[in-house]
């Protein structure tokens, strides 16, 4: 919602494609958020290489339907009263979405390389697809609750005390405005605390299965900078997707540092996170080679920054 | 059918109909459309060149055996030459040396997709190229 604050009029020609780029990338961060946990689940990747072509297409007609009727009541775009029609439209795009996200997914995961067979690739996208289009169909709702309502389509008929409810902050708003950097600070702490619950709750499930290693262990060397990139522009995507890179909406949620730094602190906070899952998990042990040690990390803390970066969104 | 709106505070919300769908979400809708015709086109080529070959295997063992602490390393590779995927494919190895006992090696792999070739190494203590080196597929299951 960057520009349609300052704007007077919702819906200019620049307008429609910036939120539309914004609908989209919504769709796809809530994809990820309901797609990781099977993702990372190795019975996923050979059942769908291992099945028949007419179950595929059995598989991607019934998600059709339930994205379908998803979107009668949810969708990852911000209007709410939908055309029968219309709503067909939008399941058909937030399938798109989600087998776009899933091949990226299962690319960055190393489980379709340039090597796989078409049938196995065809079989783990679409598998992988099913948990990703739900989570594109229910992106609206997961990502902004019932602040997104109202939001984008016309945001100045939102009534102000209803943004500020909506918050989350340790100080009342006077004390915020008459010292405001201790209070920023403040917020910023509970922002990390958010980003570390959200980092666990997505990974934690995770953290003690042999997927990690199992992941880890097929990565090519320098992999897993890819990995770490695909982990922060996630992470910083949550951030965008919500419309949190808008400075005066983060100015009135008293957040202190700008997005790029927030992001590369949560994504600090969810290795943390990672790092003690495993340790805890006996996953990684001291006796294990560094290297090891860095990739399992890395290959977690893809889900656990998303789940942070949500994290600090949702709590 | 319109979805009732009770709660809807807004007043283009609910005047929104279907032939406000903007240029952007036109654009949005036409690629997404492609690329899900492209998905179903492709398991419909997958169904129709390879379900109806039955899995089949060529295993080549690499001449240039990697010598390691007196390890011979023999890599091989195993590519399934028919359409539809095979799950423990088993390859066995068996070196007969004369003069010396007969090694084995034995190796499963869990999945081997139409098409797919995968790779991995035999270990035995005596020179392969001194003896006589058999390596075979034992035997594979269905999904």
């Amino acid at each position: 919602m960057a520009t349609s604050i300052d704007s007077p009029i919702p819906q200019t020609d620049a307008n429609i494609w910036l939120s539309e780029f914004q609908a989209i990338l919504q769709g796809a961060v809530g994809g990820f958020l309901f797609g990781i946990p099977l993702l990372y689940t190795v019975e996923v990747w050979s059942i769908g290489a291992a099945t028949d072509p007419r179950w595929l297409l059995a598989v991607l007609a019934a998600t059709l339907v339930g994205v379908g009727l998803l979107t009668q009541v949810e969708g990852f775009r911000q209007t709410l009263s939908l055309h029968p029609l219309e709503a067909l439209l939008e399941s058909i795009e937030a399938v798109a979405i989600a087998v776009i996200c899933a091949t990226l997914a299962l690319m960055l995961l190393r489980r379709i390389t340039l090597a796989t067979p078409l049938a196995e690739v065809l079989g783990k996208v679409v598998f992988e697809t099913v948990p990703f289009a739900l989570g594109v169909a229910l992106a609206r709702s997961t990502l902004q609750g019932k602040r997104g309502r109202s939001i984008g389509t016309a945001p100045h008929s939102e009534p102000m005390p209803e943004r500020f409810t909506n918050r989350r902050t340790t100080a009342p708003r006077s004390r915020r405005l008459a010292s405001p950097t201790l209070a920023n600070l403040g917020d910023a702490l509970v922002d990390f605390d958010a980003a570390l619950i959200g980092a666990v709750l997505i990974a934690f499930s995770i953290a003690p299965t042999e997927e990690v290693p199992l992941l880890a262990a097929s990565l090519p060397p320098l992999w897993l900078l890819l990995i770490m990139a695909a982990s922060l522009g996630l992470s910083y995507a949550v951030v965008f997707a919500s419309g949190f890179t808008d400075r005066a909406e983060r100015r009135q949620r008293g957040l202190l540092f700008s997005p790029i730094t927030e992001t590369l602190v949560a994504y600090l906070v969810a290795l943390l996170a990672s790092l003690a899952m495993l340790v805890l998990f006996q996953q990684l042990n001291p006796s294990d080679p560094w290297s090891e040690w860095l990739s399992d990390i890395l290959v977690l803390g893809l889900p656990a920054s998303i789940g942070g970066a949500a994290g600090r969104i949702l709590i | 059918m319109n979805l009732p709106t009770p709660t809807d505070p807004t007043p283009t919300d609910v005047s929104k109909r279907f032939t406000q769908r903007s240029a952007a979400e036109w654009v949005t809708f036409m690629v997404a459309l492609i690329i899900l015709l492209g998905l179903v086109g492709l398991i419909f080529f997958d169904w129709q060149t390879n379900q109806n070959q039955p899995p089949a295997f060529a295993v080549t063992v690499s001449e240039a055996a990697r010598v390691t602490d007196g390890q011979y390393y023999v890599p091989f590779a195993i590519t399934n030459t028919g359409g539809r995927i095979a799950r423990m494919v088993q390859v066995t190895a068996e070196l007969n040396t004369a003069g010396a006992d007969d090694e084995t090696g034995e190796q499963q792999i869990d999945f081997l997709s139409g098409h797919e070739t995968k790779a991995g190494s035999f270990v035995f203590t005596h020179d392969p190229q001194g003896g006589n080196l058999v390596v075979r597929v034992a035997s594979y299951r269905l999904p």
